[in-house]
């Protein structure tokens, strides 16, 4: 019982501690930190106390409580990716809608009389 | 919980536009639609003494149902989105400005050839996208375009010639004698067995009651390039199912009319070139349909709302 403590303690420290890194250096935006911050306090306590698990799944009726912690996690991971999912989409719609106003901006800078520089075909291609 | 700021699609074009030096329409309600060098309708408003020239001034928003003005095709654009067509593209837009008299966009869709020089070369204006947006993400910014610069409409056409520029007319005497806001040019010959049996699919799915869906000969009018021009219709990946069902969503008319065309000279059908891309074609339309189930019946319903009350 005691090593299992410990193995998990160790776990939930290093993910909440590995979070807290990345979200303090930066790397992760502001609703982004927040989500993480959430969860990296969320491994640390049920990593540190493993009996929250046991007497959640008492109250919520589950009878293997071990379970409990991979169904919330997974509904988390659900959630992510569907979030994520909609972000992208709402990014592709601006990048669409960016590149077509660059190239209206940039036939009226050529009408005006502007030369901008030729570019070779595929220019901005990435592939 | 992203802190974002919805575009609104308009936002660039609340000042007074360097070439048309007037405000753009923002009225998207209105049945007067921007129109270049018009005596009557929109320029009255904003210049002082022909006031008088309006025949019906309408002091609330007309609502969408009512019979639009008939389209001049002088005053519309024609947009011609183009991927590697360089072989193609002069003639037909030589084929267009013969035939319509109207200005001619080119939209090059990151072309690795000179599709955009071609199309100079005949006497387009030409519009390069810094990569790929698709057809219908080239198409958009054609109609974009012609919002931003006051234009009465669109008419937008493939540039491998398969449609022929002597049948253009047709669509805006079918606009002009049906009053619809899109016409599209149908070619029902053209349709193989596979398309037809899509189609019917498509009709079932959609409620829309059109012969051909993909046809990329179409007359819009400003009511419908104001509503295509917006943000709503950027993410859709096809100019067909979900452009229409966008526009009917809105209560707009969509009518057809059958136009010769050619066989393709170049190049090959977008959407219907493997059955990969077929199935794939299909699940995403039919996801899409789902979404919005009930906006082709809704249109139906509006018509006959509009007929009772007339």
């Amino acid at each position: 019982m005691l090593t299992g403590q410990i193995t998990s303690a160790i776990l939930g420290i290093a993910l909440a501690g590995a979070i807290l890194f990345l979200v303090r250096r930066d790397h992760l935006h502001g609703p982004y930190a927040v989500w993480w911050f959430v969860i990296a306090a969320a491994t640390f306590l049920l990593g540190v106390f493993p009996r929250i698990v046991i007497w959640l799944g008492h109250q919520t009726g589950i009878f293997y409580a071990p379970v409990l912690p991979i169904i919330i996690g997974l509904s988390l991971v659900l959630i992510r990716l569907l979030k994520l999912d909609v972000d992208r989409s709402k990014q592709e719609r601006r990048i669409r809608r960016l590149t077509q106003k660059l190239a209206i901006l940039e036939q009226e800078l050529t009408r005006l009389g502007g030369n901008p520089p030729a570019e070779a075909p595929g220019d901005d291609e990435d592939s | 919980m992203t802190h974002e700021r919805r575009e609104t699609g308009h936002g660039y074009i609340g000042l007074p536009h360097p070439y048309t030096e007037r405000a753009p329409e923002r009225d998207h309600g209105s049945l007067r639609p921007a129109r270049r060098g018009a005596p009557v309708g929109t320029a009255a408003l904003t210049s002082s003494g022909t006031m008088r020239r309006i025949a019906v001034p309408f002091a609330t928003p007309a609502p969408v149902t009512a019979r639009p003005p008939a389209l001049r095709a002088a005053d519309c654009l024609a947009v011609i989105p183009a991927r590697d067509e360089a072989a193609t593209v002069g003639a037909v837009v030589a084929g267009v400005r013969e035939a319509l008299g109207c200005a001619v966009l080119v939209v090059d869709d990151a072309s690795h050839d000179e599709t955009g020089a071609a199309a100079r070369a005949a006497g387009a204006q030409s519009l390069r996208l810094s990569f790929g947006l698709g057809a219908w993400g080239a198409t958009q910014t054609g109609i974009r375009y012609a919002q931003r610069n006051g234009y009465a409409g669109v008419i937008t056409l493939d540039a491998d010639g398969q449609h022929e520029p002597a049948s253009l007319p047709a669509l805006f005497e079918a606009q002009q004698r049906t009053a619809a806001n899109v016409v599209i040019g149908t070619c029902v010959g053209r349709l193989s067995r596979a398309k037809r049996v899509a189609w019917l699919y498509l009709r079932g799915l959609t409620g829309l009651r059109l012969t051909d869906f993909t046809s990329g000969l179409r007359l819009y009018d400003a009511q419908a390039v104001a509503i295509l021009a917006g943000p709503e219709a950027s993410l859709l990946d096809y100019q067909d199912v979900g452009v229409l069902m966008l526009l009917a969503k809105n209560g707009l008319r969509i009518d057809e009319t059958p136009v010769p065309m050619l066989p393709r000279r170049e190049g090959h059908s977008r959407v219907f070139a493997s059955w990969p891309v077929v199935a794939r074609y299909m699940m995403h339309t039919t996801v899409l349909c789902l979404a919005q189930i009930d906006a082709g019946r809704r249109k139906e319903k509006v018509l006959q709302e509009g007929c009772s009350a007339c």
